[in-house]
């Protein structure tokens, strides 16, 4: 089984994020493995091991991503991939989908896994716009991604609680929300032992020109009413507890 | 004939024993030699001292007496035994050889001491039984006993018997018969029973002599397939100790990985210490992973590998990479990550086994094989992201120093006298920052000249080194070593133990060298030299030694120097200085999950303090303390009766600082200032 798991750095959260006239000052931004990027490699590792499986991780070049990948690396994938072109930090998602579509194209893996989502989805999540310019299946909000005689099985979640199971033929795309594990520890030792042993496989592809969205203000979500306070006493707070269950029907009586 | 048969028979021991006693040191330093380098062999006239210190003087073992005297006795006995072998063998070999009428009671006289340290042995395995024997081999214990009794059984009868044999049947006076004053108090019962004829005698002798030397060669051959094996390795092993600074857990930088996952991943004193080990169990008594329930004993981990070793050279699979892994495999994950890191374990042992570097190994290959506590993993990847165990941005590590209106220098743009190296609990911990801050006031207050490294400061290293992440260690350490380089500073001063213990004796291997002082000696200093007066905070105390204060460091003196000069009266615990019990926070501990613990450290520690009776002041040097002991006394309920204050706190009462807390203010106010 050929896996391919698309990889995105983003800015690092813990570290607050400076504007200046109204810009996010970019280069002052320390990047991070996307988590659900990090987590859809897991998953992609985990099938490895458990069913083995040829495990390729594909990342744009919009700045220095080749951490993230030799980090892949060192935690066991097979190859890393870095696609090269005139990309910056700005693309945005759905032209970053038709770059990853152009490789995907040219190497066409039995299933590709990558991050639900990533703290800078603008445009959409990359896993639904990819997979539309593949024309391959495609389900979002999965986990325990297994294979069985060439079939995919899987689980995606729905709000409230539903879960579905799926059964697929590949060639799918995957949009995962959690691995069965929590992502493996690296040393930091082993990375830099890639770093000096392995190399990344460079694939140029031209930007493409795909139709995009102008974001004109960022702005805090206006309060649409206020919380209720309601003391610390302990007694108080249960009867208030009480009354909205009461009055959501949530309370047998 | 008589001669001629013991002659035989002892050749015979000789040649078989020998054989069987080479072959397996051959087959040991067969492994020795394919395990990691490591230069134990320098500073000769260190080494001979330390041997005549815990060899000859049995340092160590004294500090329990009992054992302690009565391995004395039995110990003795070997050497003497020599004696006893030589005149014996001499005797049959070479008819009238003797050792002459001083040597010869001296035997006897050893015979009593051995037959009182094998009774007073017995008194401590069958009636005291202290626990640190669980797991022991307890039946090669009485075994040993029961081979060391019959030598001196025989020592005597053969004695006892020669006076007769002498004469009579090798044709030679022996003149040392009274002089074994045993033998020759037993011979009088022989004359009684009329047992002195040359074939009673002769029949006498030889049980005696084979029993003697029979037993003797027999051991030899058993021994290095027990326990006992120390006999001979102990002082060997005393030899090639560590006599770097005991805090250094790795000597060299390494290039490849400090994992250890089979015996050829050992250094050669690592497979020497596996057989040395004499199962006494000093190490478990003292190991706070083991008395907080959990899954770890220090010995048990030794015992483990041993056997795990003698097992892969009889099967001959020491390069089979179908055997289970050292580490998760034959030391399971849960032991390894139980341990604290704390050393009492190294510090207890006689014959110097090496715990600490052992478990970090096994530890590093968990590590690479990504089998950790996943909150301690969380904090390895803050420490490379962020430099700090808290997951805080780099940028907020001076942010304690806005909350009070002191400017502190910085240290990497104007020179300072000192440089305080601030550390992670307490530039980020709540319950430390405010000590953070009474220190700065109390530097202000004394006019020292300080200065911080601000944001390019990053965690020292000391606990990613000891969970096995050596990378990140180094990584850690060359980002501090490159912002201290730059900076401009005559030394170094820390609150921190563990931050010292990195850069005082993990940074030198990247060619980092420089003076490095914890406060309680920084204070001291700066008390004697007249710049700071100190009023008496006459409260009564016990101090508790941070394992990489007091242990790792042996900064024993200057914390009580201290407290002496703030005219604190001074309660010891039990277990103080290098013997002090750990806070369980210690070698990544503090941030990895404590289901299965029945007994925290923390908690028993306060309890040991609570003994003391009427000591309602806790005493720590270590921002990590402050945050365990305090929790331990809330969760016990008992902040009535013991309250954890730092040495800032009482610092800053002694120096009357407004900010100081006001019980010890009040306190030293009432005090006068002392001379
Ligand atoms: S270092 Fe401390 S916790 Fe670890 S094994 Fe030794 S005594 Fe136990
Ligand atoms: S390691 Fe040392 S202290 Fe522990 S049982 Fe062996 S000899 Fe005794």
């Amino acid at each position: 089984m050929k896996i391919t798991v698309l990889m995105k750095d983003v800015p690092d959260l813990v570290e607050d994020l400076e504007l200046e006239a109204g810009q996010l000052l970019v280069d002052d931004i320390s990047f991070v493995v996307s988590e659900w990027d990090d987590q859809a490699l897991e998953e992609a590792l985990l099938i490895k091991d458990e069913a083995g499986a040829d495990v390729t991780i594909v990342a744009v070049d919009t700045g220095d991503v080749d951490t993230m990948l030799y980090t892949a690396l060192a935690k066991g994938a097979d190859r890393a991939v870095k696609i090269v072109g005139d990309f910056t930090r700005r693309l945005t998602n759905r032209t970053r989908a038709a770059i990853l579509a152009e490789y995907c194209k040219s190497e066409s893996p039995d299933l590709i896994l990558t991050g639900v989502q990533a703290i800078d989805d603008i445009d959409g999540q990359i896993a639904g716009l990819l997979a539309g310019y593949l024309d391959i299946p495609h389900a979002s909000v999965v986990r325990e991604v297994h294979t069985m005689d060439a079939q995919l099985h899987f689980i995606q979640e729905y709000s409230g609680g539903r879960m579905a199971e799926f059964t697929a033929a590949s060639p799918v795309l995957l949009g995962i929300q959690a691995a069965r594990k929590p992502p493996r520890y690296v040393t930091v030792a082993k990375v830099r032992q890639l770093q000096k042993s392995a190399t990344l496989d460079e694939v140029q592809v031209v930007l493409p020109s795909t139709p995009g969205l102008t974001v004109r203000r960022l702005y805090k979500p206006e309060a649409a009413g206020h919380a209720e306070m309601w003391g610390d006493d302990a007694d108080t707070v249960a009867e208030h507890i009480v009354r909205v269950l009461g009055e959501k029907k949530l309370l047998r009586s | 004939m008589l001669r001629i048969g013991l002659i035989v028979v002892t050749v015979a021991l000789i040649v078989v024993s020998a054989a069987l006693f080479l072959g397996r040191l051959l087959a040991i330093w067969a492994v020795m030699k394919t395990a990691r380098p490591l230069n134990r062999t320098d500073r000769l006239g260190e080494r001979i001292k330390s041997v005549v210190e815990h060899v000859v003087l049995h340092r160590r073992m004294f500090r329990i007496t009992l054992s302690g005297t009565l391995h004395y006795f039995i110990f003795s006995g070997f050497v003497i035994l020599l004696i006893d072998i030589v005149e014996t063998v001499g005797e049959v070999f070479f008819p009238g050889f003797t050792v002459g009428r001083i040597l010869a009671p001296l035997v006897d006289i050893w015979v009593i001491l051995v037959a009182v340290g094998i009774v007073l042995a017995l008194y401590n395995r069958i009636i005291l039984k202290p626990k640190r024997f669980e797991g022991s081999d307890e039946k090669d214990a009485y075994l040993i006993l029961g081979l060391i009794g019959a030598i001196i059984v025989g020592i005597v009868i053969h004695d006892s018997f020669f006076p007769f044999v002498a004469p009579q049947v090798f044709h030679v006076a022996d003149p040392v018969a009274r002089a074994h004053f045993l033998g020759f108090a037993v011979s009088r019962l022989w004359v009684a029973l009329g047992w002195t004829g040359p074939t009673a005698a002769s029949i006498g002798y030889a049980l005696g002599y084979l029993i003697d030397i029979g037993v003797v060669f027999a051991f030899l051959a058993y021994l290095p397939y027990s326990k006992h094996f120390h006999i001979f390795l102990a002082v060997p092993n005393i030899f090639i100790r560590n006599l770097n600074p005991q805090g250094e857990l790795v000597p060299e930088p390494i290039d490849e990985t400090m994992a250890i996952r089979n015996f050829h991943d050992f250094n050669w004193k690592d497979i020497a210490d596996l057989y040395t080990c004499t199962e006494c169990g000093r190490c478990q008594a003292v190991c706070p992973a083991y008395a907080a329930g959990q899954p770890l004993s220090p010995k048990m981990v030794i015992l483990k590998l041993r056997d795990a070793l003698n097992e892969r050279m009889a099967e001959n699979t020491l390069d089979d990479p179908n055997t289970a892994s050292l580490a998760g495999g034959v030391i399971s994950p849960e032991e390894l990550w139980a341990c604290t890191t704390c050393g009492a374990c190294q510090e207890a042992c006689p014959v110097f086994i090496e715990h600490v570097p052992k478990i970090a190994g096994l530890r590093a290959a968990l590590l690479e094989d990504g089998v950790i506590d996943p909150n301690a993993q969380k904090v390895l990847v803050s420490w490379d992201r962020q430099g700090n165990s808290f997951g805080q941005p780099a940028r907020k590590r001076p942010a304690w120093a806005k909350n009070i209106d002191i400017a502190i220098k910085d240290a990497r743009r104007e020179p300072v006298d000192w440089l305080w190296f601030v550390g992670d609990f307490a530039s980020w911990d709540p319950r430390v920052q405010r000590l953070t801050e009474q220190i700065a006031h109390l530097l202000e207050r004394s006019g020292i000249d300080f200065g911080i490294l601000y944001e390019s400061e990053v965690n020292a290293g000391n606990e990613a080194l000891r969970l096995g992440e050596y990378g990140l260690f180094e990584a850690l350490a060359q980002k501090n070593i490159k912002a201290l380089e730059a900076a401009q500073y005559r030394r170094i001063f820390t609150t921190d133990p563990h931050s010292l213990n990195a850069l005082k004796n993990e940074y030198g291997k990247f060619g980092f060298h420089a003076e490095v002082r914890h406060y309680t000696e920084a204070f001291l200093e700066w008390i004697d030299e007249g710049r700071i007066a100190v009023k008496s905070v006459p409260i009564r105390a016990t101090y508790h030694d941070p394992c990489y204060l007091g242990r790792w460091n042996g900064i024993v003196k200057a914390p009580r120097t201290l407290l002496q000069r703030l005219g604190v009266q001074l309660v010891e615990m039990p277990r103080h200085g290098a013997q002090s019990f750990c806070c369980g926070a210690g070698g990544g501990r503090i941030w990895m999950d404590e289901t299965g613990m029945t007994d925290r450290p923390a908690n028993q520690r306060i309890r040991e303090a609570l003994a003391l009776g009427d000591v309602p002041f806790f005493v720590v040097a270590c921002p990590k303390d402050v945050s365990m002991f305090s929790a331990s006394v809330t969760a016990m309920g008992v902040e009535n009766q013991i309250r954890v204050v730092d040495m800032a706190d009482l610092l800053a009462g002694a120096v009357g600082l407004k900010t100081a807390d006001e019980a010890i203010l009040a306190l030293a106010s009432m005090a006068t200032v002392s001379p």
